[in-house]
């Protein structure tokens, strides 16, 4: 039997906008009951299954709770299953990223906390229109190479922002 | 992850990093992205009336392997013809740099720079 879905399991609709409070809510309540220490005084097969559940609990809650593996999700769902391996050839954006990366690599010579700042303003905003895109293409079944092309671009703004935070930490220290 | 040490001295001391005026007619421009890692890469060639590769010049932001796959694809590329460059293989650049097998896709990202970059000098002239 495969997997149910993700969506389902919360009691959302399969969608990229969600209500993130609901499915937090929704996770504690289903944390707390499929928690193995509940299934403690049951049989090897019970509290077996109840770590599976509760592992696979987990893994939707962090699937669904990211917007890009939510996007990628949404996708799969659909049956399309991204090679992300693959090379893109988007040229202008890939210009663009690389300027921000020579940009973040001045910043990070530089010491400069305040530029690196507004740094991940542009870049959070950046992700936001990212994801409004999405949701609009994703409403309109015609536009799926557009959907793909958006989630691989949502990768490249994941590694950016998570290379902001590293640095953010590094200059911390 | 243990890197052997030609990736490690292809990632201490690149070759050929920088860059030429993506908009002259001489210069060929590509530029590749890995999804899965978020790796960017800009491999550009400039080339002469022979049609020869007179230089390369490449800027990664990656991992080592990226790197050190880039930095060996400019300096093969190098009087080479144009023909000569497209036919560099991931797999000889990976073979070269003892890349481990998770680390292949690295290098793939470098041939498929190499092919990026041919097609946009070849688009320029107007040979496709």
């Amino acid at each position: 039997m495969g997997k149910p879905c993700y969506f389902a399991l919360f009691d959302l609709q399969p969608s990229f906008e969600l209500d993130r409070d609901q499915l937090a809510t929704k996770y504690r309540e289903l944390a707390r009951e499929t928690h193995p220490d509940r299934f403690a005084a049951e049989s090897d097969q019970r509290q077996r299954e109840a770590v599976e559940r509760s592992a696979d609990l987990n893994e939707a809650y962090q699937t669904l709770r990211n917007p890009t593996s939510r996007a990628r999700y949404l996708l799969s769902l659909d049956g399309t299953e991204l090679p992300l391996e693959a090379t893109v050839q988007d040229t202008e954006f890939l210009f663009q990223q690389l300027q921000w990366r020579e940009e973040l690599e001045a910043l990070q010579d530089g010491a400069d906390m305040d530029g690196i700042a507004s740094f991940k303003a542009r870049l959070t905003q950046a992700q936001n229109e990212l994801h409004d895109a999405f949701s609009s293409a994703w409403a309109d079944t015609t536009r799926r190479p557009d959907t793909e092309r958006l989630v691989r671009r949502m990768q490249f703004l994941d590694k950016l922002a998570a290379q902001v935070r590293q640095l953010e930490e590094r200059l911390d220290d | 992850m243990a890197y052997s040490d030609k990736v490690i001295d292809h990632y201490e001391n690149p070759r050929n990093v920088g860059k030429f005026d993506a908009q002259a007619p001489d210069i060929g421009t590509g530029m590749v992205g890995a999804p899965a890692c978020g790796d960017v890469m800009r491999l550009q060639i400039k080339v002469n009336e022979q049609g020869i590769i007179e230089d390369a010049k490449f800027k990664t932001y990656g991992c080592g392997s990226a790197i050190a796959s880039s930095s060996l694809a400019t300096e093969w590329m190098k009087g080479k013809t144009l023909e000569e460059a497209e036919t560099i293989k991931n797999t000889q650049l990976a073979e070269e740099l003892a890349l481990p097998p998770v680390k292949i896709h690295c290098s793939v990202l470098a041939e498929d720079a190499i092919k990026a970059a041919v097609r946009d000098y070849r688009a320029k002239k107007g040979l496709l």
